[in-house]
């Protein structure tokens, strides 16, 4: 390379064409995290989509219920593997800068929706069939006033993970959807979060994995059936 | 947006503006060749100023390869100034003097620019130039820095700067860290406005050390406020990367930090001290982008190591919160779902991209080969982590004016 040497003269349009070009990178940048948030919106849609199927497929088998024997749906093939990991990924949606706000709100209704149809259907299968499943309706705030949630959500994660027939449904205390407030006024769930109900009976403030396991008995038998069904396999 | 996300894209936003500009102007230079080459002419003669201060484990390589050089021996004169040294640097010199170009000279301790300066006071050599003491130079380096000086607006020459021998993975990272300042050399060269004459192998007109009054203290970066007092008297700086020196370089993080928080507390002192050149337009590219943007950057190294640091520790009492509560502990996960695509991750790759491409550019104009040294994705992943400590210090100690010492 041959010696360097010049003198100092700004030339403007080196600025502007410098200033154009970091301007267009940027702009690439925001297109392509919106193209993938965009995918990821998609992929949600996709997976409601599914769970939806799942849970007509649901409502069909329980109509099918009167006339065949329960012995024919059972407890574990009713619940969408989907919605867990559904949740998740809501989840971190929310915490992603420029995700569409107004398509993230929608699909967290559509997810409570769902949660609650699969909650219902769920209560009406157990009731046929004579089975005693454990469900936990948690609801939480993301207006920044509720210093626990974070943590009960962790709990109930490792709750789900030990009782894997556990039925945990979360649903987003403020998310404006009418079929949730009736589900807040039938269980009379006040605006202290985090708040659970377990079984019918309403717990405000954190509680630990522990301290749930103890108010629920029933999770004991979760577990030995659990652990019995799989020696048995 | 919030204002901490508002402050990091800005600074994002700056500092690829200033890798692009960089870019731009090397490759209009490569493309329209508007360079200033030297023009054949009678070879000057030269002083090289050896200052030394208990070098004695290197200075003999030093004066060997200066001896080897391919320049006149009528027209070289090599003047070793032994600073006050304690260990048995005078005595390695004496046994050079026999050499009819090698002068010794001995004094009390008393800083580079001092030994320089007595090396000013006693030659009359057109050019004057330097080699610290732990630095080799190739046979012909020499040869490609004189003939720039026939340009008589030239009063200033910077060489290209090579590792020597790089050993401990530090070193190597720093030889990658060295290819990106060929490249910031030549290309400060070529918009007009290089800022510091490091201390291998820079070569000034002596007339024009001399009347801008030889070298100072400098807050002990007298090559960085020698090259500023040339800009602000309107002189040129170039280099001449063919002008190959090898120098040696920090084994360990301990001597690594010390030298650059000298180096950093420099140019921030420096920086002060010519503060009517930042952002002056009468400085060309230098006062409107050059200074600022190298101020700039420090801050921004720091913004972002304590962004980052911040953030991960956030992560990590989250993770310890979830465990706590959940019981479960942390699994790798590949579900492509979760993969970070945000807006900021994208212009990271970029800016990093762009620094990957500097490297090679430097690569080319320092050794004519593209292809980086095989330690650049270890550059690229640790060095930004190891850079903040020492600015950060730097910054501290310039606020307090605490000084700095060589050693």
């Amino acid at each position: 390379m041959e010696p360097a040497v010049n003198t100092r003269t700004a030339r403007w349009g080196s600025y502007v064409v410098a200033f154009l070009i970091t301007g267009l990178i940027f702009a690439t940048a925001l297109y392509a995290s919106n193209y993938f948030n965009n995918r990821r919106i998609a992929d949600i849609q996709a997976t409601q989509d599914n769970i939806s199927i799942d849970i007509l497929s649901l409502e069909t088998q329980f109509d099918l219920l009167a006339e065949h024997s329960c012995a024919d749906i059972s407890e574990n093939s009713v619940l969408s593997n989907e919605i867990q990991p559904l949740a998740s990924r809501l989840s971190y949606l929310e915490s992603q800068n420029g995700v569409n706000q107004d398509e993230l709100a929608r699909l967290k209704r559509y997810y409570s929706l769902l949660q609650i149809k699969d909650l219902l259907l769920m209560q009406q299968v157990a009731n046929k069939c004579h089975l005693k499943p454990v469900f936990i309706l948690y609801f939480y705030s993301n207006k920044g006033d509720c210093k626990d949630c974070t943590e009960q959500g962790y709990a109930l994660t490792g709750l789900s993970q030990k009782y894997p027939t556990l039925r945990i449904y979360s649903f987003d205390y403020n998310i404006g959807l009418a079929a949730l407030q009736t589900l807040i006024d039938i269980h009379d769930v006040k605006d202290e979060m985090p708040a659970l109900v377990i079984n019918n009976k309403i717990y405000y403030g954190l509680h630990t994995m522990a301290e749930i396991e103890k108010a629920t008995p029933e999770l004991a038998k979760l577990a030995t059936s659990t652990a019995t069904s799989s020696k048995t396999k | 947006m919030t204002i901490g996300a508002g402050f990091t894209y800005g600074l994002l936003f700056i500092s690829l503006y200033f890798e692009v500009f960089l870019l731009l102007a090397y490759l209009r230079n490569r493309f329209s060749k508007a360079v200033a080459g030297p023009v054949a002419g009678a070879l000057p003669r030269v002083a090289v100023v050896v200052p030394c201060f208990n070098e004695v484990r290197t200075v003999e390589g030093t004066m060997h390869s200066l001896l080897s050089l391919t320049y006149p021996h009528e027209l070289i004169e090599i003047i070793a100034v032994d600073d006050g040294s304690t260990d048995a640097t005078l005595s390695a010199l004496r046994t050079f003097e026999s050499d009819p170009r090698v002068r010794v000279f001995t004094k009390e301790n008393g800083g580079k620019h001092t030994a320089m300066n007595l090396a000013l006071a006693n030659t009359s050599a057109d050019l004057i130039g330097c080699l610290d003491a732990d630095s080799t130079v190739a046979a012909d380096a020499l040869m490609h820095i004189a003939p720039v000086f026939d340009n008589e607006l030239v009063c200033a020459v910077t060489p290209c700067i090579l590792v020597k021998e790089p050993e401990t993975m530090l070193q190597h990272m720093q030889n990658v860290e060295y290819r990106l300042s060929i490249f910031n050399r030549f290309i400060l060269a070529v918009i007009g406005s290089v800022f510091i004459t490091p201390g291998p192998f820079s070569f000034f007109r002596t007339r024009v050390v001399r009347e801008l009054g030889g070298w100072r203290h400098a807050h002990s970066t007298e090559d960085m406020e020698m090259a500023l007092r040339m800009q602000g008297a309107g002189h040129l700086i170039a280099n001449a990367p063919r002008a190959i020196v090898h120098t040696s370089t920090p084994r360990t993080l301990r001597a690594l930090f010390h030298q650059r928080v000298r180096w950093t507390y420099g140019w921030l002192r420096n920086a002060v001290d010519y503060r009517h050149m930042i952002g002056n337009g009468r400085y060309g590219n230098l006062g409107i982008i050059v200074l600022p943007s190298a101020l700039i950057s420090i801050a921004a190294g720091i913004y972002f190591f304590l962004r980052i640091a911040v953030n991960a520790l956030i992560s990590l009492k989250d993770e310890i919160i979830r465990i706590e509560y959940s019981g479960l502990y942390p699994h790798m996960s590949f579900d492509i779902f979760f993969f970070n695509t945000s807006t900021m991750m994208f212009l990271v790759f970029v800016s990093v991209g762009l620094i990957f491409a500097l490297i090679c550019a430097g690569s080319f104009i320092g050794t004519g080969s593209r292809r980086p040294p095989l330690s650049t994705p270890l550059f690229l992943l640790f060095y930004s982590f190891l850079v903040p400590l020492w600015l950060g210090t730097a910054v501290v100690r310039a606020v307090f004016k605490t000084g700095v010492s060589w050693r």
